[in-house]
């Protein structure tokens, strides 16, 4: 997809008025996994808002991506709950096993580790979240096959 | 126009009467396998007309999920914990071959435990969550539902407001502030159209409240929200529900267009004369996405940023209109201060036969709103206890309910061989207790000087041995992350105090530090445009003051 091809599907969608923007990002980002420049500037043109205040409200928002995540995507949450109830060791863990730091991709674009700071299922703690769905009650047993499965 | 009670009557008419085999797939269960289990039962029990299969959301008992509830009568009421798929043929088996009465009970997680998780509370808000289907607008208003919207409109916005300020709603969002105040002053405010925003942004670490309640009972929000747009005089809403709370959105827009076709949402409600057009919107994530006026300069398009007040949202809110915005919980609380929560014919006399029934230990219509909770707040508080305790989940209790109640009656305290810690309340935004402050009053305002609130009712216990500095370095370290920058002593400030707890943590700190740790926080605190900054200093200022000793002991 290009500009060309992505303006019309946004006429179709938004209005073009500012309060669409949140929409229009979130839109981008299931289109694409992450939000492309390209397509930011072609959201700017067709809601008419700055392109550098559309990158400042597309940056400030922690669920939107501005880089492209790896194949897979593996969050652990880090809230008080999960951090102390296993979540801790669990990144660790998964760091070794993927050979990242949490916030980092490797190099064959895999897999992206990061830490979140609360899935809001803390009473299913500790949990991960791989590829948008969140698992609860995870045990270290549970680590072998999950990170054999995200190939 | 249908009126209320042709609507009601239709509903009744429309629930038959069967074997009913609850799932309840919620937030929380789905991540441990809640919705394989239903889609397991549904395709085996698809060729069984005699078995009413229903999805509901979770009731709250998350150390139990998945859950499956079968009914086959009022009074033999099956309840099975911790279900797998392993468990699916036993059960059908039993289910399908028509002989319900000796139902095998697998109840891992000990059915005693169900029993006190559920003794120990007092359920109004959630009577129905997880017990009904969520996505059939005819089992709420059977049971009941949208009595309330129906009562309100008969009278004028005024009487409506004058009664849920008698009532003496406080919003739990965690500020407590009048629920009522606000449609007032909005009401007064000049400009048109008016507001009203549903606030489910629920971003708060440790929260899980507002999406139970739209997992398991969506037209109870939108009733609450209905009530609340007619008394403000506002024509549009917006519900701003969570990025990642996917399935609340999925069923809170089943429930819209359901009430829509209903006559319930749209012009002319229930012929009363009133519009009221209903928008959803999803939040992107940050904890001060949460703060009212961010939230509406998210929906303007704007960066995550705080305004300045005044002028406040009810004089110039959203689009510079006078708005009203609400938490869930508190709009879930309105119907039943226009009506009692269910009538209590339907939960306790009700015939052999009637569907759908409520379990027997949920109890309906136990005199409403004002009677619960303390004279200073009434009704009762949504909890959501996790961490070390036997069982973690959602609770609702009377306001005024102490902390060893909550930790102890209903979670079931640590488990054996274990003993409690530090208990972390309210989110990053509050303070940390150590386990001798137990007979703390969950209520409005400071639980305790130092900074501790009770926030939006999240309470998080550690295991005694957790070391205090890591709990607050965690709760530091996730403000400074979330700090928007638009005030220099948030944005500033916020790292800062991370800085020192790692080097306090990391053995170098130096006998200055914890005087350092206690400016920050004051400074911060003092000069933070938001609710963020302003309390970013509780879970410093209570730990000096609780662990002072513990935190002076790490400095060489």
């Amino acid at each position: 997809m290009n500009r060309s091809d992505l303006r019309p599907i946004l006429r179709e969608k938004f209005p073009p008025e500012r309060t669409y923007l949140l929409p229009a990002l979130h839109y981008l980002q299931e289109e694409f996994g992450h939000l492309p420049d390209w397509a930011l500037q072609t959201v700017a043109w067709h809601l008419r808002v700055p392109a550098s205040e559309v990158y400042g409200a597309a940056t400030s928002y922690s669920e939107l991506r501005i880089d492209a995540p790896g194949r897979h995507v593996v969050r652990v949450c880090n809230g008080l709950s999960c951090w102390h109830n296993g979540g801790r060791s669990i990144l660790e863990r998964l760091s070794d096993e993927f050979g990242v730091q949490p916030g980092e991709t490797d190099p064959d674009s895999r897999v992206t580790l990061e830490e979140t700071p609360c899935g809001f299922l803390c009473p299913m703690a500790p949990v991960v979240e791989v590829d948008g769905r969140w698992r609860g009650r995870v045990a270290a047993a549970d680590i072998p096959s999950l990170v054999k499965e995200l190939t | 126009m249908t009126s209320y009670d042709q609507l009601h009557e239709a509903a009744q008419a429309s629930l038959a009467a069967s074997t009913r085999v609850i799932v309840q797939v919620g937030h929380c269960s789905q991540a441990v396998g809640a919705t394989q289990v239903a889609e397991a039962l549904q395709a085996e029990l698809s060729g069984h007309s005699s078995v009413d299969l229903v999805i509901a959301g979770c009731d709250g008992a998350c150390f139990a999920a998945p859950q499956v509830i079968v009914t086959t009568s009022p009074n033999n009421i099956q309840r099975y914990s911790q279900v797998s798929l392993d468990d699916v043929p036993t059960l059908v088996a039993t289910l399908t071959s028509g002989d319900t009465t000796g139902l095998p009970l697998f109840v891992k997680g000990g059915r005693g435990d169900l029993d006190s998780f559920f003794a120990a509370q007092t359920r109004v808000l959630l009577t129905r969550c997880g017990y009904i289907d969520p996505t059939s607008i005819n089992e709420y208003i059977a049971l009941g539902g949208y009595r309330g919207l129906n009562g309100a409109l008969s009278q004028s916005p005024e009487e409506v407001i004058q009664t849920v300020l008698d009532a003496g709603l406080l919003g739990r969002g965690g500020a407590y502030f009048p629920a009522a105040r606000k449609w007032q002053a909005a009401r007064a405010a000049n400009g048109s159209p008016r507001y009203l925003v549903v606030n489910a942004e629920e971003g708060e670490p440790g929260l899980f409240k507002d999406r139970h309640i739209m997992e398991g009972d969506p037209h109870l929000l939108l009733e609450g929200m209905l009530i609340a747009a007619y008394a403000t005089g506002a024509s549009e809403t917006y519900i701003y529900i969570n990025a990642e709370a996917n399935l609340s959105a999925q069923r809170i827009e089943t429930a819209i267009e359901q009430a829509q076709d209903a006559g319930l949402i749209g012009e002319d409600i229930l012929g009363s004369g009133f519009d009221c057009q209903v928008t959803v919107r999803r939040g992107a994530g940050g904890y001060v996405c949460g703060e009212e006026t961010t939230l509406l300069d998210t929906i303007q398009g704007n960066r995550r940023e705080p305004r300045l007040r005044p002028p406040f949202p009810a004089e110039s809110g959203l689009f510079q209109r006078p708005t009203v915005i609400n938490n869930v919980e508190t709009l879930s609380n309105v119907p039943m201060i226009l009506s009692e929560p269910v009538p209590p014919e339907l939960v306790e006399g009700h015939a052999e036969g009637d569907f759908p029934v409520l379990p027997p230990f949920v109890k309906g219509g136990q005199g409403g709103f004002s009677s619960l909770g303390l004279d200073s707040a009434k009704g009762t508080k949504l909890i959501c206890l996790s961490g070390l305790v036997q069982r973690p989940g959602l609770a609702e209790v009377p306001m005024g309910s102490t902390l060893r109640h909550v930790i102890y009656d209903i979670g079931g305290g640590p488990p054996p061989g274990t003993d409690l810690g530090v208990v972390a309340i309210g989110g990053p935004s509050s303070g940390v207790l150590p386990p001798t402050e137990l007979d703390t009053e969950l209520r409005p305002g400071m639980l305790h000087p130092s900074g501790v609130v009770m926030g939006g009712g999240g309470i998080m216990v550690m295991a005694e041995g957790v070391p205090v500095i890591d709990v607050v370095r965690q709760l530091a370290a996730y403000n400074a992350a979330e700090s928007c920058g638009k005030c220099t002593p948030c944005r500033e400030g916020t790292p800062r105090m991370v800085q020192v707890l790692d080097r306090l943590a990391s053995g170098h700190g130096s006998t200055t530090d914890l005087e350092e740790l206690r400016y920050l926080a004051e400074i911060v605190g003092a000069a933070s445009l938001c609710g963020l900054g302003q309390m970013s200093g509780g879970p410093i200022n209570s730990a000096l003051h609780f662990f002072g000793d513990e935190l002076a002991g790490l400095i060489n």
